[in-house]
């Protein structure tokens, strides 16, 4: 989607705040935020792409000046809701109705200290072989679509090269709607020069990871 | 069962900003005491969320692999192959690096890794991500003008220097291998591992010298 998320090349933000900073958290509830959506319940197609997705969809302006971690918090809410094992009147009054029964329970501690140990693939089998070779110049589609997507708009339309190919991986724009589908994942290297107008001459380039169908041969 | 609407989702978000208390530590209150009593979270599974990114992962992880890289050409070889294995060596792989791949400095070439979508990051390996990785700024700018963002770090690179810019749009992520400083041949790895910063690990710092520190 055409979303505010999209930020890569976005013009006029000024110098980044905090390069000092070596504290990860800065008050209790950011790390708490942080727990809450790592162990919640969750619905039974639940899948990242849908988490970020739903992320993206908060008000532009919330996205753009809320806390990171309590975007993280409202978005579970928004998607609690939307299973419906939480209800708005709920969260109006501040007490519950009902007792859900979620498709996927609460993690447990245990499970908890199991999964940040496992290095989860995203590999999916594709049968078709891949479209494009090391080394071809591809071109990014222009059109990204209104639902989720990683194809990020400063690449829209623009030539690079193939610079890896990964083989099947889980596709995102489609793992956001609930369904697993494999394609063929690639890191795509553009110069800068092909991407900015300011930095025609220079040797300095931009490595995108990006699916089969983010693209076609230039 | 989840919608997979995204103009549900866009009226949910509204609703909230309006239902939801308008400081976040209040939201935070608000929401985890409703979702325990509706047994939607196991308050002691965020706790052991909590203990184990607050005193157990962390950049000291990172900073281990690329000490072991300096001192161990066999290691990496390994690490740049498959830098999900290689950390598999120290128990490290895990937590959003099931995809990883080790980018490495070079005297000709300076990598920096960015997600201008969301703020994906190497968890397992380098904990939680510092704020300036997650802000508008970082992610805006650092594809665009990579150049402008290392210099308010203190990096400086002449024109020679390539920079890389890696964008994490997929599940794989990115870990820089830094340059191993001069005048450090004699030290343990234990002592290398000291001088490995996380932003060197990110491509915000690039000179790990012991002397850079003083000067």
């Amino acid at each position: 989607m055409d979303g505010v998320h999209d930020l890569g090349g976005r013009e006029g933000f000024g110098p980044i705040a905090g390069k000092a900073d070596d504290k990860v958290i800065h008050a209790e509830w950011e790390i708490r935020d942080f727990g809450i959506k790592q162990s919640s319940a969750a619905g039974q197609a639940w899948t990242i792409d849908w988490f970020r997705h739903c992320r993206e969809l908060a008000d532009p302006v919330d996205y753009l000046t809320r806390p990171y971690y309590d975007q993280w918090l409202t978005t579970l809410a928004a998607q609690l809701v939307d299973e419906g094992y939480l209800t708005l009147d709920e969260i109006k009054r501040g007490a519950l109705a009902f007792t859900p029964r979620p498709g996927r329970p609460p993690q447990t501690p245990e499970a908890a200290r199991a999964s940040v140990k496992d290095p989860r693939s995203f590999v999916v089998n594709v049968n078709a072989p891949p479209r494009f070779a090391l080394g071809q110049t591809v071109r990014c589609r222009l059109d990204g679509g209104s639902g989720h997507t990683r194809l990020p708009g400063y690449v829209r339309g623009r030539a690079g090269a193939i610079h890896a190919h990964h083989g099947g991986h889980v596709l995102a724009d489609a793992s956001a709607r609930g369904e697993k589908r494999g394609e063929h994942l690639y890191t795509v290297s553009f110069a800068s020069a092909d991407l900015w107008p300011e930095a025609k001459g220079s040797l300095d380039r931009v490595f995108v990871d990006l699916w089969e169908s983010y693209l076609e041969p230039a | 069962m989840a919608s997979f609407d995204s103009k549900t989702i866009s009226h949910i978000h509204h609703e909230l900003h309006s239902l939801l208390p308008s400081e976040p530590a209040l939201r935070t209150r608000a929401l985890e005491s409703l979702l325990a009593e509706k047994k939607l979270i196991d308050p002691a599974t965020v706790d052991a969320w909590i203990e184990m990114y607050r005193d157990e992962i962390g950049p000291k992880r990172g900073a281990a692999v690329v000490a072991r890289a300096w001192v161990d050409p066999a290691f990496k070889a390994r690490l740049l192959a498959d830098a999900t294995q290689a950390i598999g060596e120290f128990g490290f792989a895990g937590h959003a690096t099931g995809h990883l791949q080790a980018v490495e400095n070079t005297a000709d070439v300076h990598n920096l890794v960015v997600c201008t979508l969301c703020s994906c990051y190497p968890f397992s390996i380098l904990g939680l991500s510092p704020s300036w990785y997650k802000s508008n700024e970082y992610r805006a700018r650092a594809v665009r003008d990579p150049r402008g963002v290392l210099a308010e770090f203190g990096v400086e690179l002449d024109e020679g220097t390539q920079v890389r810019v890696w964008d994490s749009t997929s599940e794989r992520r990115y870990l820089v291998l830094p340059e191993r400083p001069k005048g450090v041949k004699e030290w343990s790895e234990a002592a290398l591992a000291k001088l490995v910063t996380r932003n060197s690990m990110i491509g915000t710092e690039r000179d790990l010298s012991p002397a850079r520190a003083k000067a």
